[in-house]
């Protein structure tokens, strides 16, 4: 029994040992990259030996890295506009109805979350051709839309699922059309959902890559900007914007997920 | 304390003055509202008519139209067509792959990488999930799977370039090496398949924690207690009983993580070497033309795809089998 | 009256295989208080759900206030329903959940302010207007559910075991309020419950349902004292049930064989053929213990085996003389419990307390 009990205790602190170290993989390198953006020197590499702000004063004097930020931005937000509508419309279409086609249409849904990035780049690269949609900001958000979808669709599924039937069911005892009772019961219990999707899409169409760089014009999203720049050698000014940027796709992201858990316990009681 | 039926009169509410209704009053009792809502609920098949018309044609043409484009681009001979021309039919995109080594070569490099990156995620991953659902209290779980999500928002090209400053020559971990007095000269990591893989790990772990932490999780307790019970010693335990309950998470987190691996660019681009090429950078190569090339791009692209679909779903049905052989 | 406020015409409804309900008809008078009882799967809720329009029957018509709404969806309805959850909307205040039909009706809002605090200091939620139905306690949240269901004045007031989530003290209490509030409204109410006892408090008629059909209608009483079939005189209360062979007729007297003895009861399903083989029901509380044989139509002789202690009563089992063991349990005041020894005792009952069932 006490070897055992030992036994035990040793799995426990080899286990914490490894989770450990696993949030040092997670975190050292983004930590050393911060810290890379404060040297002061143009070369990257360690040691540090005398620390500036320069590279940040100059980034935020850079019109064009300004231009970009904002660029990304917008694309961000129209594309989750899109994404959030048609994920939300596509779900309350899924959730808990039976209908011919259903396991087919639901499989069409994940589809643009799991095709490779690459294959899903020159796909949406190919049919904006077709549609004659030119590279740009309008094909980038049309892209990122698509793809965002079912993760929208996804999430607000699980919460539409948690919603008692006798909900709706009272809303139309007392009055309600099905629609006003989508509007007035469905759509206000669904926010907490559509919120934390809307944000989860943002993060991801602000992070994207790939399918801004098929889709992307003469203008550069802020990713491709970073990667343009490193195709050209490494240097503390890409560490000082990267920063802003995780800065702000990890506050907005903390932001969501305290939002999310906080609105879900309340709509519990 | 009396009841009054008053209301009864005007039951209807028509008979009601409409002076000055709340606003869910003003928009229920508005015409055009009426009327859109008499159309919609006319009949339950009407309803669900205009409730599925947008969402099958969207995914129709949006989820399906750009595979199946890419499907027909891969299939004809030059694009874009040229006015006039017929355009035909061929399978000789797809026949250059197999001519030509240069092709095929990064084809098998990057289905070989994402398959050992994959493995290196779980056996990286299962643990540190093992431990947050087994060890943790439920207060500190969440609280220390979001101290993970942290990084996991941060994009892509920021955390490649974050490994490049990591494995750089004058990089942290070439330094602590030498401070350590292990080496004299840094050791060459980057542009080699390994700084590749650290990269894509790193990329790609959470997609492989959140499906591993949500099956242990899901796991009483009191199972694991029963085998201790019995006797089984932790190995035993773990691999009689949270291993096989476990492979519906493990299976979805490896073909999650497969398919991620298999479809990064930049990543490889940025990390990798010439000797580390992948296919993802085949690929690409033909859409950097103007397109005349793009028949053969969207050819490798399906090929790719499809052999990327063919060996996820042998490994499921693999998995799905050795869960029913542990059940018998 | 004239005609019925709710007239059910041959409904009948399945769910895949499953019959949950087959030709049911019915009729409701306006003002009355309607118990459907049964066990779960007996067809009360699906009943109900036609009532309220939320399932369409396969066959059949529903009739209310002389019109068809079989087809008619649940906004079209002059009927409100409390859930067995309540419902209740938790992103709205007590007073918005309660003003829900009435915006809905585009009454003004001086005329939804007066129907509001008419309805809360009836049913005494006045200063809860403003909380959430995640801040009340159970009961509260029953009466908003209720006060809910009222506010637009249905003509009929449907009720899915609305007491099944509060605890049993508070329960009875309810009972009591849900009864004064129909009488002081005159509504009809159709409750649905599982719990007979909960039925016999409240209503003015109870209908108990078995497998989809009705097993018997009638007032509480009737029921617990003339049950018409077995399922009855089991669900309802507890009883004794004496199984025998049908002798013949005498007067109003059904006369039946039980290991010799005559008995002598009533049928209130009508009269068995002679010789069948019937089952009777006695209700505890209609056994009376004699020293001596009693001048009663039923007497049979037998000896007491135990008695068990209830607090306001006793419940005293004997074993019956010439029988194969039969046993026949009685309540008594306490007193009377105490007084019974162990030598041999008679017991007696009425004919007009012992009803012969329908199997």
């Amino acid at each position: 029994m006490n070897r055992r009990v030992e036994l035990n205790r040793g799995n426990r602190i080899f286990l914490a040992c490894v989770y450990w170290a696993f949030v040092l993989y997670v975190f050292v390198p983004l930590i050393l990259m911060i810290v890379m953006g404060f040297k002061d020197s143009k070369f990257i590499g360690f040691p540090i030996r005398s620390w500036t702000l320069d590279w940040y004063t100059g980034v935020f004097s850079d019109a064009e890295v300004l231009y970009t930020f904002g660029y990304s931005v917008v694309i961000a937000i129209l594309s989750t506009l899109i994404s959030v509508i048609v994920g939300t419309w596509i779900a309350v279409l899924l959730e808990g109805r039976k209908f011919w086609g259903r396991a087919v249409t639901f499989g069409l849904m994940v589809l643009p979350a799991l095709v490779p990035g690459i294959i899903s780049a020159i796909a949406f690269r190919i049919y904006a051709r077709m549609l004659g949609i030119e590279p740009g900001m309008g094909a980038i958000i049309w892209a990122h839309a698509v793809h965002n979808v079912p993760f929208v669709t996804l999430v607000v599924m699980a919460r539409l699922s948690t919603l008692p039937k006798s909900q709706i069911e009272a809303a139309r005892d007392l009055g309600a059309d099905p629609l006003m009772a989508f509007m007035r019961i469905t759509l206000p219990y669904l926010v907490p959902a559509i919120l934390g999707a809307s944000v989860f899409c943002l993060l991801l169409s602000f992070d994207d890559f790939v399918r801004s760089f098929f889709l992307g014009g003469y203008e550069p999203t802020l990713p491709v900007l970073i990667f343009a720049m490193l195709r050209s050698g490494m240097s503390p000014e890409i560490n000082a914007i990267a920063t802003v940027a995780l800065v702000l796709t990890a506050a907005i992201g903390i932001w969501a997920e305290r939002f999310t858990r906080r609105a879900n316990k309340e709509s519990q009681t | 304390m009396t009841y009054d039926a008053s209301v009864r009169k005007d039951r209807d509410g028509h008979t009601a003055p409409s002076g000055d209704r709340p606003f869910w009053g003003r928009v229920a009792n508005w015409g055009p509202y009426r009327a859109f809502s008499a159309i919609l609920t006319a009949s339950p098949r009407r309803q669900f008519i205009i409730l599925a018309a947008f969402p099958i044609l969207w995914l129709l043409t949006q989820h399906l139209g750009p595979m199946l484009q890419m499907l027909r681009v891969s299939l004809i001979d030059a694009y874009p067509v040229a006015p006039g021309t017929p355009q035909a039919f061929t399978f000789d995109n797809y026949m250059r792959f197999f001519g030509d080594r240069i092709f095929w070569q990064p084809f098998f490099r990057t289905l070989t990488f994402a398959a050992v990156f994959t493995f290196c995620t779980l056996i990286l991953t299962y643990p540190v999930a093992y431990f947050l659902a087994r060890h943790v209290s439920r207060k500190n779980q969440m609280l220390m799977l979001l101290l993970l999500l942290i990084p996991f928002w941060v994009g892509e090209i920021v955390r490649t370039y974050a490994i490049m400053i990591l494995l750089g020559n004058t990089g942290a971990v070439n330094l602590a090496l030498k401070w350590l007095g292990l080496i004299d000269r840094p050791i060459p990591f980057m542009y080699t398949s390994f700084s590749m893989g650290i990269g894509i790990v790193y990329l790609t772990a959470l997609y492989m924690l959140l499906p591993l932490y949500s099956a242990l999780e899901k796991l009483p307790q009191s199972m694991n207690e029963a085998a201790a019970d019995l006797g089984a010693g932790a190995w035993t335990r773990f691999r009689r009983i949270s291993l096989p309950l476990t492979i519906e998470g493990i299976s979805s987190g490896c073909i999650l993580v497969f398919l991620i691996s298999t479809g990064f660019y930049a990543t490889p681009v940025l990390l990798g070497g010439p000797s580390t090429t992948v296919f993802a950078e085949t690929i690409a190569g033909f859409f950097h033309v103007a397109g005349d090339e793009w028949p053969t791009g969207a050819a490798f692209a399906v090929i790719m795809f499809a052999a990327a679909l063919v060996i996820t779903g042998v490994f499921q049905k693999v998995m799905n089998m050795l869960r029913k052989g542990d059940t018998k | 009256m004239t005609s019925p406020l709710v007239h059910i015409d041959g409904i009948s409804k399945r769910f895949g295989d499953a019959v949950a309900l087959e030709n049911l008809s019915l009729d409701i008078a306006e003002g009355e208080f309607v118990t459907f009882l049964g066990p779960s799967g007996c067809g009360k809720s699906t009943t109900l759900r036609i009532l309220g329009g939320f399932e369409r029957p396969d066959t059949g018509r529903v009739i209310l206030d002389g019109e068809d709404v079989t087809n008619q969806p649940p906004e079209r309805r002059h009927v409100n329903m409390v859930f067995q959850d309540y419902a209740l909307f938790p992103h709205m205040t007590v007073q918005q959940n309660i003003s829900f039909a009435l915006e809905l009706k585009g009454m003004d809002k001086s005329a939804i302010k007066r129907r509001l605090d008419e309805i809360t200091s009836f049913l005494e939620l006045d200063g809860f207007g403003d909380r959430y139905p995640g801040q009340l306690s159970g009961g509260q949240r029953q009466r908003v559910a209720l006060a809910r269901a009222l506010a637009p004045d249905p003509a009929l007031l449907l009720l899915d075991e609305p007491l099944g989530a509060l605890d049993a003290k508070l329960r009875g209490q309810v009972q009591r309020e849900l009864k004064s509030i129909q009488r002081q409204t005159h509504k009809t109410f159709f409750f649905v419950t599982h719990d007979q006892e909960e039925a016999l408090t409240m209503s003015d008629r109870i209908v108990v349902m078995n497998k989809g059909r009705v097993e018997q209608d009638g007032t509480p009483e009737d029921l617990y004292f003339h049950p018409q079939s077995r399922f009855v005189a089991e669900f309802i209360g507890e009883t004794n049930l004496l199984s025998g062979k049908m002798r013949g007729v005498d007067g109003e007297a059904v006369v039946m064989d039980w290991f010799g003895q005559t008995l002598r009861g009533h049928a209130p399903s009508g009269v068995p053929t002679e010789g069948a083989s019937i089952t009777a029901s006695v209700r505890l509380e209609k056994l009376g213990f004699h020293k001596a044989r009693p001048d009663l139509p039923n007497a049979v002789q037998g000896h007491v085996v135990s008695k068990t202690f209830l607090g306001s009563r006793m419940a005293v089992d004997m074993v019956v003389d010439q029988t194969d063991g039969a046993k026949l349990r009685a309540f008594v005041d306490a007193d009377t419990g105490h007084s019974i020894g162990d030598d041999p005792i008679w017991a007696a009952w009425d004919s007009d307390s012992m009803a012969v069932l329908r199997d």
